[in-house]
Protein backbone atom coordinates (compact mmCIF):
# COMPACT_ATOMS: atom_id res chain seq x y z
CA UNK A 1 0.00 0.00 0.00
CA UNK A 2 2.44 2.22 0.96
CA UNK A 3 4.67 2.00 -2.37
CA UNK A 4 1.51 3.03 -4.13
CA UNK A 5 0.94 5.91 -2.52
CA UNK A 6 4.39 6.94 -2.85
CA UNK A 7 3.92 6.30 -6.83
CA UNK A 8 0.86 8.24 -6.32
CA UNK A 9 2.36 11.45 -5.17
CA UNK A 10 5.40 11.22 -7.14
CA UNK A 11 3.16 11.21 -10.31
CA UNK A 12 1.43 14.63 -8.50
CA UNK A 13 4.32 16.17 -7.84
CA UNK A 14 5.98 15.74 -11.07
CA UNK A 15 2.52 17.30 -12.66
CA UNK A 16 2.93 20.22 -10.44
CA UNK A 17 6.87 20.86 -11.16
CA UNK A 18 5.62 21.09 -14.91
CA UNK A 19 2.72 23.21 -14.37
CA UNK A 20 4.91 25.50 -12.46
CA UNK A 21 7.25 25.24 -15.24
CA UNK A 22 4.44 26.32 -17.92
CA UNK A 23 3.58 29.27 -15.88
CA UNK A 24 7.21 30.40 -15.28
CA UNK A 25 8.10 30.73 -18.91
CA UNK A 26 5.36 33.22 -19.54
CA UNK A 27 7.10 35.39 -16.78
CA UNK A 28 10.47 34.49 -17.18
CA UNK A 29 13.50 34.81 -20.07
CA UNK A 30 16.45 33.47 -19.28
CA UNK A 31 18.44 35.28 -22.35
CA UNK A 32 19.04 38.57 -21.44
CA UNK A 33 20.82 39.59 -24.71
CA UNK A 34 17.70 38.84 -26.09
CA UNK A 35 16.04 41.87 -24.52
CA UNK A 36 18.79 43.78 -25.02
CA UNK A 37 19.10 43.37 -28.61
CA UNK A 38 17.36 46.92 -29.98
CA UNK A 39 19.93 48.92 -28.03
CA UNK A 40 22.41 51.01 -29.80
CA UNK A 41 23.99 52.37 -26.72
CA UNK A 42 22.81 56.19 -26.46
CA UNK A 43 23.47 55.62 -22.86
CA UNK A 44 20.87 57.86 -22.41
CA UNK A 45 19.87 55.61 -19.44
CA UNK A 46 22.67 55.98 -17.41
CA UNK A 47 21.93 60.22 -17.75
CA UNK A 48 18.86 59.67 -16.04
CA UNK A 49 19.28 56.85 -13.87
CA UNK A 50 18.39 58.03 -10.24
CA UNK A 51 20.57 56.01 -8.63
CA UNK A 52 23.91 56.89 -10.34
CA UNK A 53 23.11 59.90 -8.74
CA UNK A 54 24.06 58.77 -5.73
CA UNK A 55 26.09 55.85 -5.88
CA UNK A 56 28.21 53.78 -8.76
CA UNK A 57 25.61 52.47 -10.53
CA UNK A 58 26.03 52.74 -14.33
CA UNK A 59 23.32 50.94 -16.69
CA UNK A 60 24.37 51.18 -20.05
CA UNK A 61 28.12 49.83 -18.80
CA UNK A 62 25.89 47.17 -17.68
CA UNK A 63 24.06 46.61 -20.79
CA UNK A 64 27.36 46.59 -23.24
CA UNK A 65 29.32 44.17 -20.99
CA UNK A 66 25.66 41.78 -21.10
CA UNK A 67 25.57 42.55 -25.25
CA UNK A 68 29.52 41.62 -25.23
CA UNK A 69 29.14 38.37 -23.68
CA UNK A 70 29.93 38.94 -20.34
CA UNK A 71 26.61 38.35 -18.83
CA UNK A 72 28.50 36.01 -16.74
CA UNK A 73 30.61 38.28 -14.41
CA UNK A 74 28.20 41.25 -14.32
CA UNK A 75 25.54 38.64 -12.74
CA UNK A 76 27.94 37.27 -10.18
CA UNK A 77 29.24 40.26 -9.31
CA UNK A 78 25.61 41.20 -7.74
CA UNK A 79 25.63 44.45 -8.61
CA UNK A 80 22.08 44.40 -10.20
CA UNK A 81 20.70 43.95 -7.02
CA UNK A 82 21.27 47.38 -6.14
CA UNK A 83 18.81 48.56 -8.99
CA UNK A 84 15.67 50.40 -7.71
CA UNK A 85 13.42 49.12 -10.53
CA UNK A 86 12.40 52.74 -10.77
CA UNK A 87 12.24 52.45 -14.90
CA UNK A 88 13.28 56.22 -14.95
CA UNK A 89 15.66 54.42 -18.17
CA UNK A 90 12.73 52.94 -19.78
CA UNK A 91 11.24 56.77 -19.97
CA UNK A 92 13.76 57.94 -21.87
CA UNK A 93 14.69 55.21 -23.91
CA UNK A 94 14.53 55.63 -27.82
CA UNK A 95 14.05 51.56 -28.14
CA UNK A 96 12.26 51.18 -25.28
CA UNK A 97 14.41 48.75 -23.57
CA UNK A 98 13.12 47.65 -20.20
CA UNK A 99 16.16 47.73 -17.89
CA UNK A 100 13.74 46.66 -15.08
CA UNK A 101 12.65 43.79 -16.49
CA UNK A 102 16.50 42.56 -17.21
CA UNK A 103 17.47 43.42 -13.47
CA UNK A 104 14.28 41.13 -12.52
CA UNK A 105 15.08 37.96 -14.86
CA UNK A 106 19.01 38.97 -13.66
CA UNK A 107 17.67 38.40 -9.72
CA UNK A 108 16.03 35.26 -10.65
CA UNK A 109 19.22 33.92 -12.10
CA UNK A 110 21.52 35.63 -9.33
CA UNK A 111 19.38 33.69 -6.73
CA UNK A 112 19.04 30.40 -8.27
CA UNK A 113 21.77 29.54 -10.69
CA UNK A 114 24.40 31.79 -8.71
CA UNK A 115 23.09 30.85 -5.19
CA UNK A 116 23.48 34.77 -4.16
CA UNK A 117 21.54 35.31 -0.98
CA UNK A 118 19.49 38.92 -1.54
CA UNK A 119 19.02 38.89 2.50
CA UNK A 120 21.88 41.37 3.26
CA UNK A 121 19.39 43.95 0.79
CA UNK A 122 16.13 43.58 1.94
CA UNK A 123 15.03 45.99 4.50
CA UNK A 124 13.54 45.14 7.90
CA UNK A 125 15.65 41.70 8.40
CA UNK A 126 13.41 40.42 4.79
CA UNK A 127 9.96 40.30 7.54
CA UNK A 128 7.57 41.65 5.00
CA UNK A 129 9.19 39.56 2.03
CA UNK A 130 8.91 36.62 4.55
CA UNK A 131 5.06 37.47 5.06
CA UNK A 132 4.33 36.59 1.31
CA UNK A 133 6.72 33.63 1.23
CA UNK A 134 4.73 32.15 3.72
CA UNK A 135 1.17 33.49 2.57
CA UNK A 136 1.98 31.78 -0.99
CA UNK A 137 2.12 27.75 1.00
CA UNK A 138 -0.78 26.20 -0.13
CA UNK A 139 -1.41 25.05 3.52
CA UNK A 140 -1.95 28.60 4.73
CA UNK A 141 -5.14 30.54 4.66
CA UNK A 142 -4.60 33.89 6.43
CA UNK A 143 -7.26 35.14 8.50
CA UNK A 144 -7.43 38.67 8.33
CA UNK A 145 -8.55 40.82 11.26
CA UNK A 146 -11.81 43.14 9.63
CA UNK A 147 -12.10 45.23 12.84
CA UNK A 148 -10.97 48.44 10.98
CA UNK A 149 -13.98 48.35 9.10
CA UNK A 150 -15.88 51.36 9.85
CA UNK A 151 -19.83 51.17 11.54
CA UNK A 152 -21.55 52.24 8.21
CA UNK A 153 -19.52 50.10 5.89
CA UNK A 154 -21.56 47.05 4.52
CA UNK A 155 -18.93 44.29 3.33
CA UNK A 156 -19.35 40.68 2.37
CA UNK A 157 -17.68 38.17 0.87
CA UNK A 158 -19.60 37.57 -2.04
CA UNK A 159 -20.76 39.98 -4.33
CA UNK A 160 -19.67 42.47 -7.93
CA UNK A 161 -17.14 44.78 -6.23
CA UNK A 162 -13.74 43.77 -4.16
CA UNK A 163 -12.02 46.42 -2.46
CA UNK A 164 -7.79 44.77 -2.22
CA UNK A 165 -6.54 45.38 0.83
CA UNK A 166 -3.11 44.00 0.43
CA UNK A 167 -0.61 43.61 2.98
CA UNK A 168 -1.41 47.00 4.90
CA UNK A 169 -2.86 45.03 7.90
CA UNK A 170 0.87 43.36 8.20
CA UNK A 171 2.64 46.83 7.48
CA UNK A 172 0.82 48.02 10.97
CA UNK A 173 3.40 45.60 12.79
CA UNK A 174 5.84 49.46 11.92
CA UNK A 175 3.83 51.48 10.07
CA UNK A 176 1.26 53.26 11.68
CA UNK A 177 0.67 55.76 9.19
CA UNK A 178 -0.83 53.54 6.44
CA UNK A 179 -3.90 52.58 8.73
CA UNK A 180 -6.26 55.61 7.43
CA UNK A 181 -5.41 53.97 3.53
CA UNK A 182 -8.23 51.19 3.54
CA UNK A 183 -10.50 52.70 5.96
CA UNK A 184 -10.84 55.74 3.87
CA UNK A 185 -10.84 53.88 0.58
CA UNK A 186 -13.86 51.92 2.03
CA UNK A 187 -15.57 54.65 3.17
CA UNK A 188 -15.17 56.23 -0.62
CA UNK A 189 -16.70 53.45 -2.13
CA UNK A 190 -19.47 52.34 0.68
CA UNK A 191 -20.66 56.21 0.62
CA UNK A 192 -20.83 55.96 -3.76
CA UNK A 193 -22.00 51.84 -4.11
CA UNK A 194 -25.19 51.60 -1.57
CA UNK A 195 -24.07 47.97 -1.25
CA UNK A 196 -21.91 45.96 0.10
CA UNK A 197 -18.76 45.96 -1.09
CA UNK A 198 -16.44 42.44 -0.95
CA UNK A 199 -13.58 42.39 1.44
CA UNK A 200 -11.81 39.24 1.99
CA UNK A 201 -10.99 37.53 5.53
CA UNK A 202 -8.20 35.60 3.74
CA UNK A 203 -7.16 37.63 0.81
CA UNK A 204 -3.09 37.04 -0.08
CA UNK A 205 -0.64 39.36 -0.91
CA UNK A 206 -0.43 40.05 -4.51
CA UNK A 207 2.84 39.19 -4.74
CA UNK A 208 5.15 42.11 -6.32
CA UNK A 209 7.90 42.41 -3.53
CA UNK A 210 8.57 38.87 -4.69
CA UNK A 211 8.36 39.15 -7.94
CA UNK A 212 10.56 42.43 -8.26
CA UNK A 213 12.60 42.36 -5.64
CA UNK A 214 13.68 39.25 -4.17
CA UNK A 215 13.34 36.98 -7.52
CA UNK A 216 11.12 34.25 -6.47
CA UNK A 217 9.05 33.98 -8.91
CA UNK A 218 7.69 30.59 -7.73
CA UNK A 219 6.39 31.98 -5.00
CA UNK A 220 4.75 34.69 -6.89
CA UNK A 221 2.89 32.09 -9.23
CA UNK A 222 1.90 30.10 -6.31
CA UNK A 223 0.00 33.48 -5.02
CA UNK A 224 -1.47 34.74 -7.93
CA UNK A 225 -2.93 31.14 -8.60
CA UNK A 226 -4.59 31.69 -5.09
CA UNK A 227 -5.23 35.12 -5.82
CA UNK A 228 -7.05 34.39 -8.86
CA UNK A 229 -9.24 31.13 -7.05
CA UNK A 230 -10.05 33.45 -4.71
CA UNK A 231 -11.42 36.06 -7.06
CA UNK A 232 -13.01 33.41 -8.78
CA UNK A 233 -15.03 31.95 -5.59
CA UNK A 234 -16.59 34.75 -4.17
CA UNK A 235 -17.60 35.73 -8.13
CA UNK A 236 -16.28 39.39 -8.17
CA UNK A 237 -16.17 41.29 -11.73
CA UNK A 238 -14.26 44.59 -10.35
CA UNK A 239 -10.72 44.52 -8.51
CA UNK A 240 -10.51 48.15 -7.11
CA UNK A 241 -7.55 48.74 -4.82
CA UNK A 242 -5.75 51.96 -3.39
CA UNK A 243 -2.28 50.49 -3.40
CA UNK A 244 -0.27 51.36 -6.70
CA UNK A 245 1.86 48.42 -6.83
CA UNK A 246 -1.14 46.11 -6.20
CA UNK A 247 -2.79 47.29 -8.96
CA UNK A 248 0.35 47.37 -11.57
CA UNK A 249 0.49 43.40 -10.37
CA UNK A 250 -3.17 42.97 -11.36
CA UNK A 251 -3.31 45.27 -14.58
CA UNK A 252 -0.08 44.05 -15.79
CA UNK A 253 1.77 40.82 -14.82
CA UNK A 254 -1.38 38.80 -13.92
CA UNK A 255 -2.68 38.67 -17.20
CA UNK A 256 0.32 37.49 -18.32
CA UNK A 257 -0.46 34.44 -16.34
CA UNK A 258 -3.94 33.94 -16.84
CA UNK A 259 -5.22 34.81 -20.06
CA UNK A 260 -8.46 35.82 -19.16
CA UNK A 261 -7.68 37.55 -16.19
CA UNK A 262 -8.72 40.85 -18.26
CA UNK A 263 -11.68 39.61 -19.06
CA UNK A 264 -13.03 38.33 -16.12
CA UNK A 265 -12.04 41.30 -13.74
CA UNK A 266 -11.51 44.81 -14.40
CA UNK A 267 -8.64 46.28 -12.41
CA UNK A 268 -9.65 49.68 -11.52
CA UNK A 269 -7.32 51.78 -8.78
CA UNK A 270 -9.00 54.19 -6.64
CA UNK A 271 -8.33 57.22 -9.04
CA UNK A 272 -9.95 55.67 -11.87
CA UNK A 273 -12.89 54.59 -9.77
CA UNK A 274 -13.37 58.17 -8.57
CA UNK A 275 -12.92 60.13 -11.92
CA UNK A 276 -15.25 57.54 -13.93
CA UNK A 277 -18.23 58.41 -11.01
CA UNK A 278 -17.21 62.31 -11.08
CA UNK A 279 -17.98 61.93 -15.15
CA UNK A 280 -20.87 59.87 -14.80
CA UNK A 281 -22.39 62.37 -12.25
CA UNK A 282 -23.21 60.32 -9.44
CA UNK A 283 -20.64 62.36 -7.24
CA UNK A 284 -19.39 66.01 -6.51
CA UNK A 285 -16.56 67.63 -4.92
CA UNK A 286 -16.91 69.70 -1.99
CA UNK A 287 -15.38 73.34 -1.64
CA UNK A 288 -13.10 73.86 0.99
CA UNK A 289 -14.50 75.72 4.30
CA UNK A 290 -12.85 79.00 5.05
CA UNK A 291 -9.93 78.12 7.29
CA UNK A 292 -8.74 75.59 4.49
CA UNK A 293 -8.27 77.64 1.81
CA UNK A 294 -4.50 78.06 2.50
CA UNK A 295 -3.54 74.22 2.14
CA UNK A 296 -1.34 73.70 -0.65
CA UNK A 297 -0.97 70.56 -1.53
CA UNK A 298 1.17 68.47 -4.34
CA UNK A 299 1.07 64.83 -5.88
CA UNK A 300 3.79 62.25 -5.83
CA UNK A 301 3.75 60.42 -8.45
CA UNK A 302 4.34 56.43 -7.69
CA UNK A 303 6.69 54.93 -10.39
CA UNK A 304 4.11 51.79 -10.10
CA UNK A 305 1.12 54.09 -11.85
CA UNK A 306 3.51 56.47 -14.04
CA UNK A 307 6.82 54.78 -15.93
CA UNK A 308 5.35 50.83 -14.85
CA UNK A 309 2.15 51.39 -16.92
CA UNK A 310 2.11 51.08 -20.40
CA UNK A 311 1.70 53.94 -22.42
CA UNK A 312 -2.15 53.97 -23.54
CA UNK A 313 -3.19 54.13 -19.28
CA UNK A 314 -4.06 57.77 -18.17
CA UNK A 315 -4.18 57.24 -15.22
CA UNK A 316 -2.39 60.24 -14.22
CA UNK A 317 -3.78 62.27 -16.72
CA UNK A 318 -7.10 61.45 -15.25
CA UNK A 319 -5.90 62.63 -11.80
CA UNK A 320 -5.35 65.71 -13.15
CA UNK A 321 -8.10 66.49 -14.46
CA UNK A 322 -9.49 65.85 -11.14
CA UNK A 323 -7.05 68.06 -9.15
CA UNK A 324 -7.82 70.96 -11.25
CA UNK A 325 -11.30 70.20 -10.11
CA UNK A 326 -10.22 70.60 -7.14
CA UNK A 327 -8.33 74.39 -7.83
CA UNK A 328 -11.30 75.27 -9.52
CA UNK A 329 -13.27 74.88 -6.45
CA UNK A 330 -10.57 76.87 -4.81
CA UNK A 331 -7.73 74.67 -3.42
CA UNK A 332 -4.31 75.50 -4.36
CA UNK A 333 -2.21 72.59 -6.23
CA UNK A 334 0.97 72.57 -7.38
CA UNK A 335 3.06 70.22 -9.28
CA UNK A 336 6.44 69.46 -8.16
CA UNK A 337 9.77 70.33 -10.39
CA UNK A 338 9.83 66.85 -11.58
CA UNK A 339 6.35 65.37 -11.72
CA UNK A 340 4.28 62.27 -13.69
CA UNK A 341 6.53 60.30 -15.72
CA UNK A 342 9.62 62.42 -14.53
CA UNK A 343 9.15 62.42 -11.17
CA UNK A 344 11.62 61.20 -8.45
CA UNK A 345 11.89 57.96 -7.29
CA UNK A 346 11.05 57.26 -3.05
CA UNK A 347 13.95 55.55 -2.42
CA UNK A 348 13.44 51.90 -2.04
CA UNK A 349 11.67 49.03 -4.21
CA UNK A 350 10.09 46.35 -2.82
CA UNK A 351 11.61 46.32 0.48
CA UNK A 352 15.05 46.20 -1.25
CA UNK A 353 18.25 48.28 -0.38
CA UNK A 354 17.02 50.85 2.33
CA UNK A 355 20.47 52.47 3.00
CA UNK A 356 22.06 55.54 3.50
CA UNK A 357 21.94 56.23 -0.46
CA UNK A 358 18.65 55.72 -0.71
CA UNK A 359 17.69 58.08 2.31
CA UNK A 360 19.31 61.05 0.39
CA UNK A 361 17.15 60.46 -2.82
CA UNK A 362 14.07 60.46 -0.41
CA UNK A 363 15.19 63.30 1.18
CA UNK A 364 15.85 64.94 -2.05
CA UNK A 365 11.80 63.95 -3.00
CA UNK A 366 10.95 65.73 0.24
CA UNK A 367 12.61 68.97 -0.21
CA UNK A 368 11.23 69.40 -3.35
CA UNK A 369 7.91 68.63 -2.13
CA UNK A 370 8.45 71.52 0.35
CA UNK A 371 8.85 73.39 -1.80
CA UNK A 372 5.95 72.84 -3.42
CA UNK A 373 3.26 72.60 -0.45
CA UNK A 374 2.37 71.73 2.59
CA UNK A 375 0.42 68.41 2.17
CA UNK A 376 1.87 65.91 -0.26
CA UNK A 377 -0.82 63.24 -1.34
CA UNK A 378 0.51 59.88 -2.57
CA UNK A 379 -1.18 56.92 -4.25
CA UNK A 380 1.39 53.92 -2.99
CA UNK A 381 1.47 52.95 0.82
CA UNK A 382 5.17 51.91 0.24
CA UNK A 383 5.86 55.61 -0.70
CA UNK A 384 4.20 56.71 2.20
CA UNK A 385 5.89 54.79 4.62
CA UNK A 386 9.16 55.51 2.88
CA UNK A 387 8.96 58.93 3.22
CA UNK A 388 7.13 59.55 6.63
CA UNK A 389 9.68 57.37 7.68
CA UNK A 390 12.73 59.68 6.48
CA UNK A 391 10.67 62.55 8.18
CA UNK A 392 11.43 61.39 11.69
CA UNK A 393 15.26 61.69 11.05
CA UNK A 394 14.68 65.02 9.52
CA UNK A 395 13.65 68.31 10.98
CA UNK A 396 13.52 70.57 8.19
CA UNK A 397 11.26 68.24 6.31
CA UNK A 398 8.62 67.23 9.25
CA UNK A 399 6.39 69.80 8.60
CA UNK A 400 5.23 68.25 5.38
CA UNK A 401 1.91 65.95 5.78
CA UNK A 402 2.07 62.99 4.11
CA UNK A 403 -1.33 61.80 3.04
CA UNK A 404 -2.97 58.92 0.86
CA UNK A 405 -5.46 59.76 -1.91
CA UNK A 406 -8.04 58.43 -0.97
CA UNK A 407 -7.15 59.40 2.79
CA UNK A 408 -7.36 63.15 1.20
CA UNK A 409 -10.25 62.59 -0.52
CA UNK A 410 -12.53 61.16 1.57
CA UNK A 411 -13.94 64.60 3.25
CA UNK A 412 -14.01 65.78 -0.14
CA UNK A 413 -16.92 63.88 -1.68
CA UNK A 414 -20.33 63.86 -1.95
CA UNK A 415 -22.72 61.79 -3.83
CA UNK A 416 -25.85 62.80 -5.62
CA UNK A 417 -29.19 61.91 -5.37
CA UNK A 418 -28.58 59.63 -2.48
CA UNK A 419 -32.39 58.99 -2.35
CA UNK A 420 -32.67 57.52 -5.87
CA UNK A 421 -29.59 55.27 -5.26
CA UNK A 422 -31.82 53.90 -2.33
CA UNK A 423 -34.41 53.24 -4.28
CA UNK A 424 -32.52 51.40 -6.66
CA UNK A 425 -31.17 49.71 -4.12
CA UNK A 426 -34.02 48.44 -2.68
CA UNK B 1 12.37 14.34 4.79
CA UNK B 2 9.61 17.05 4.11
CA UNK B 3 7.44 13.84 2.20
CA UNK B 4 8.49 11.48 5.33
CA UNK B 5 7.39 13.89 7.84
CA UNK B 6 3.82 14.37 5.61
CA UNK B 7 3.42 10.72 5.77
CA UNK B 8 3.19 9.99 9.07
CA UNK B 9 0.34 9.74 11.16
CA UNK B 10 -0.48 11.96 13.62
CA UNK B 11 0.62 9.92 16.63
CA UNK B 12 4.03 8.96 14.71
CA UNK B 13 4.74 13.21 14.15
CA UNK B 14 8.01 14.31 15.46
CA UNK B 15 7.71 18.05 15.30
CA UNK B 16 10.65 20.55 14.32
CA UNK B 17 10.37 23.22 17.27
CA UNK B 18 13.34 25.80 17.18
CA UNK B 19 13.95 27.26 20.84
CA UNK B 20 15.54 30.85 21.33
CA UNK B 21 17.46 31.31 24.54
CA UNK B 22 18.81 33.87 26.77
CA UNK B 23 22.37 33.18 27.33
CA UNK B 24 22.26 34.21 30.76
CA UNK B 25 18.79 32.74 32.07
CA UNK B 26 17.10 30.46 29.99
CA UNK B 27 20.13 28.40 28.17
CA UNK B 28 21.48 28.33 31.97
CA UNK B 29 18.08 27.02 32.75
CA UNK B 30 18.31 23.85 29.63
CA UNK B 31 21.62 23.76 31.55
CA UNK B 32 20.73 22.77 34.48
CA UNK B 33 17.89 20.40 33.46
CA UNK B 34 20.30 18.29 31.82
CA UNK B 35 22.79 18.57 34.77
CA UNK B 36 20.07 17.71 36.86
CA UNK B 37 18.42 15.25 34.76
CA UNK B 38 15.03 16.42 34.17
CA UNK B 39 14.17 14.61 30.70
CA UNK B 40 12.41 16.43 28.04
CA UNK B 41 11.34 15.78 24.20
CA UNK B 42 14.27 15.70 21.63
CA UNK B 43 12.32 17.78 19.36
CA UNK B 44 13.45 20.89 20.33
CA UNK B 45 16.57 22.98 18.63
CA UNK B 46 18.08 25.67 20.95
CA UNK B 47 19.50 28.24 19.37
CA UNK B 48 21.38 30.21 21.87
CA UNK B 49 21.20 34.25 22.06
CA UNK B 50 23.04 36.70 24.19
CA UNK B 51 19.37 37.93 25.47
CA UNK B 52 15.92 37.59 24.16
CA UNK B 53 16.12 40.92 23.13
CA UNK B 54 18.31 39.94 19.99
CA UNK B 55 15.25 37.82 18.69
CA UNK B 56 14.03 39.86 15.96
CA UNK B 57 10.52 38.85 14.70
CA UNK B 58 12.01 38.28 10.95
CA UNK B 59 13.79 34.90 12.81
CA UNK B 60 10.41 33.37 14.13
CA UNK B 61 8.77 34.05 10.68
CA UNK B 62 11.59 32.40 8.56
CA UNK B 63 11.83 29.68 11.11
CA UNK B 64 8.06 28.94 10.09
CA UNK B 65 8.99 29.42 6.37
CA UNK B 66 12.11 27.07 6.41
CA UNK B 67 9.79 24.21 7.94
CA UNK B 68 9.73 24.80 11.75
CA UNK B 69 6.67 23.45 13.35
CA UNK B 70 6.78 25.65 16.36
CA UNK B 71 8.96 28.70 17.86
CA UNK B 72 9.54 29.47 21.66
CA UNK B 73 11.28 32.47 22.64
CA UNK B 74 12.64 32.47 26.30
CA UNK B 75 14.30 34.82 28.10
CA UNK B 76 14.52 36.09 32.00
CA UNK B 77 11.87 36.85 34.00
CA UNK B 78 10.65 40.68 34.02
CA UNK B 79 13.48 42.60 36.27
CA UNK B 80 16.02 39.84 35.72
CA UNK B 81 17.33 40.90 32.61
CA UNK B 82 21.23 40.78 32.29
CA UNK B 83 21.24 43.70 30.14
CA UNK B 84 18.29 45.71 32.37
CA UNK B 85 15.59 45.72 29.62
CA UNK B 86 16.47 43.57 26.88
CA UNK B 87 13.40 41.49 27.62
CA UNK B 88 10.74 44.27 28.01
CA UNK B 89 11.32 45.18 24.66
CA UNK B 90 11.18 41.36 23.88
CA UNK B 91 7.52 41.22 25.69
CA UNK B 92 6.43 44.57 23.47
CA UNK B 93 7.66 43.32 20.38
CA UNK B 94 6.25 39.91 20.87
CA UNK B 95 2.97 41.17 21.72
CA UNK B 96 3.06 42.93 18.28
CA UNK B 97 4.15 40.21 16.29
CA UNK B 98 1.45 37.81 18.00
CA UNK B 99 -1.37 40.22 17.45
CA UNK B 100 -0.70 41.89 14.35
CA UNK B 101 1.24 39.60 12.29
CA UNK B 102 0.99 35.59 13.65
CA UNK B 103 -2.79 36.47 14.18
CA UNK B 104 -3.73 37.12 10.80
CA UNK B 105 -1.22 35.17 9.28
CA UNK B 106 -3.02 31.82 9.26
CA UNK B 107 -0.54 30.24 11.49
CA UNK B 108 -1.95 28.60 14.24
CA UNK B 109 -1.32 31.14 17.16
CA UNK B 110 -0.48 28.29 19.51
CA UNK B 111 2.69 27.43 17.51
CA UNK B 112 4.24 30.61 18.50
CA UNK B 113 5.07 31.45 22.62
CA UNK B 114 7.05 33.53 25.11
CA UNK B 115 7.85 32.15 28.23
CA UNK B 116 10.35 33.11 30.69
CA UNK B 117 12.17 30.79 32.68
CA UNK B 118 15.48 31.76 35.10
CA UNK B 119 18.94 30.37 35.55
CA UNK B 120 17.28 28.07 38.78
CA UNK B 121 14.28 26.52 36.90
CA UNK B 122 15.91 23.82 35.74
CA UNK B 123 12.65 21.69 36.10
CA UNK B 124 10.37 24.38 34.61
CA UNK B 125 12.41 24.36 31.57
CA UNK B 126 11.98 20.56 31.00
CA UNK B 127 8.53 21.13 31.57
CA UNK B 128 7.68 24.23 29.07
CA UNK B 129 9.44 22.22 26.61
CA UNK B 130 7.35 18.83 27.50
CA UNK B 131 4.48 21.17 27.25
CA UNK B 132 5.36 23.03 23.98
CA UNK B 133 5.74 19.88 22.06
CA UNK B 134 2.77 18.16 23.27
CA UNK B 135 1.19 21.02 21.93
CA UNK B 136 2.68 21.39 18.98
CA UNK B 137 2.29 17.72 18.35
CA UNK B 138 -1.58 18.34 18.78
CA UNK B 139 -1.65 20.34 16.50
CA UNK B 140 0.24 18.43 13.76
CA UNK B 141 2.28 19.49 11.30
CA UNK B 142 2.61 23.12 9.49
CA UNK B 143 3.34 22.06 6.17
CA UNK B 144 1.04 19.59 5.69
Amino acid sequence: MKRITEINEKGNSEQSIEDSELYLNKIYEPNLRKLLSKCYQCVRCSGVCQLSKVQSFIPSVIIQRILEGSEDKVISSGVLWDCLTCNSCLQNCPEDINFADIVRNAKYKMKNYYKQNPEEFVAHKGIYTTISEILSEPYIQPNKNLDWVPKECKISDKGDILYFVGCIPYFKFEFQEVDPIPISSLKILCQIENRPIVVLKDEVCCGHDLYWGLGNFEAFIKLAKKNYELFEKSGVSTIITSCAEGYRTFKVEYPKLFEDFDKKFEVKHIIEYIYEKLKQGKIELKAPDEGDINIQFTYHDPCRLSRFLPKSNNLLEKLREIFNLLEGLGYSFKEMTHNKENALCCGVSSWMNCNTRSKALRYSRLLEAKEAGTTLVTSCPKCIMHLSCLQKDYDDVFSIEIKDFSEFMVNLIYVIDSKNNGEVKS
Amino acid sequence: MTKAVSKVEKEDFEPYILVFCCNWCSYAGADLAGVSRFQYPPNVRIIRVMCSGRVDPAFVLKALKNRADGVLISGCHIGDCHYISGNEYTRDRFERLYNIIIKQLGVNEKRVKLEWVSASEGKRFAEVITEFTNEIKELGPLRK
